[in-house]
């Protein structure tokens, strides 16, 4: 069984060292990989949608697409940030075969949660409408608000991840928080 | 803090619950296992497929490019070979002996039945040399 790196150790082996790893065949790279990154995939792809029953499967999903297609990753923006994007490709063919099958996703609410019920309604309320927000976006500006609100990226990192111009993402992200206040307010 | 500075840090938080109960362990073996279960031969063959593609693309273009060129060689050179004997029947006509004349149309003659357009019966041994001049002519065409 893997083990995680120790904590003490200075300096962890960058990505494109454990990506490089990998291609050589070495699976603990590989699942380095994913301890480094499955959880802000996992944030990235809740806060876009994805139903929590189902996280688990599109989080795998996305990491497994990644690392069959890691030849083409050319380092143009961070092995996060690309595999981020993979995760909107796999969101979006979630949502396709969902609304094949009709299958209609258990409101947030009704999910069991830690905490106390009353502050979690209450805190949860702008979040609820914040969720569905984001989700009714337009693809671009629902994954330039999430890469540079929830994950803290600069415009030009998220314009080379979603191949596009630094002015187009600042563009959508501005469209994307008008369109969300006025949900908000 | 300001509408929009409220939004981000709501959005920081987006899909944070969620996040936090993935069993990031789990996940990793997961991923790990299917890597090995799935072998590589399933994104070998989608990488192979474009390159077949563009092989068979290839060979299609080098093929039909190769029978069109040879057509346009070949043409203008049967053409002109036909020209040529033609012009070539034209201008001798009239210096041809009746037994040369005969022998003419007897090659002709062949050449025509290989091509499946024979001509009617003809005894050549009966014309004399005005007729099978005649007859080199109507071949002429």
């Amino acid at each position: 069984m893997a083990q995680p790196l120790p904590l003490t150790e200075p300096s962890p082996p960058p990505d494109a060292a454990l990506i490089a790893a990998w291609q050589g065949g070495d699976e603990q790279a590989a699942a380095e990989l994913v301890r480094r990154h499955a959880r802000a995939l996992a944030r990235f792809l809740a806060g876009a949608g994805a139903p929590e029953a189902d996280l688990d499967d599109l989080v795998q999903e996305a990491l497994i697409r990644a690392f069959r297609a890691v030849d083409r990753f050319r380092g143009q923006c961070q092995f996060r940030t690309w595999l981020l994007t993979i995760g909107g490709n796999v969101l979006k063919d979630h949502g396709r075969r969902a609304a094949r099958h009709r299958v209609v996703p258990l409101d947030e609410g009704l999910r069991a949660r830690d905490g106390d019920p009353h502050e979690r309604a209450e805190a949860g309320e702008a979040e609820s409408r914040l969720v569905v927000g984001v989700k009714e976006l337009p693809r671009l500006q629902r994954e330039v608000f999430l890469l540079r609100a929830q994950q803290g990226l600069e415009y030009g990192e998220i314009a080379a991840a979603l191949n596009t111009t630094e002015g187009a993402a600042r563009v959508h992200y501005h469209h994307a928080v008008k369109r969300l206040k006025e949900l908000l307010q | 803090m300001n509408d929009e500075a409220k939004l981000e840090a709501m959005a920081q938080r987006l899909g944070a619950q969620a996040a936090e109960r993935l069993n990031v362990e789990r996940t990793a073996a997961a991923v790990v296992e299917r890597l090995r279960a799935e072998p590589a031969s399933d994104a070998r063959w989608s990488w192979m497929q474009p390159s077949w593609l563009r092989i068979a693309a290839a060979l299609v273009i080098l093929v039909g490019g190769g029978l069109i060129a040879r057509q346009l060689l070949l043409q203008p050179s049967t053409s002109g070979g036909g020209h040529e004997i033609a012009h070539f029947v034209r201008e001798d006509l009239t210096d041809l002996s009746a037994d040369q004349l005969r022998e003419v149309l007897s090659t002709l003659d062949e050449t025509l039945d290989l091509r499946g357009a024979r001509t009617p019966e003809l005894d050549l041994e009966d014309l004399d040399a005005q007729q099978l001049r005649a007859v080199l002519r109507s071949l002429e065409g």
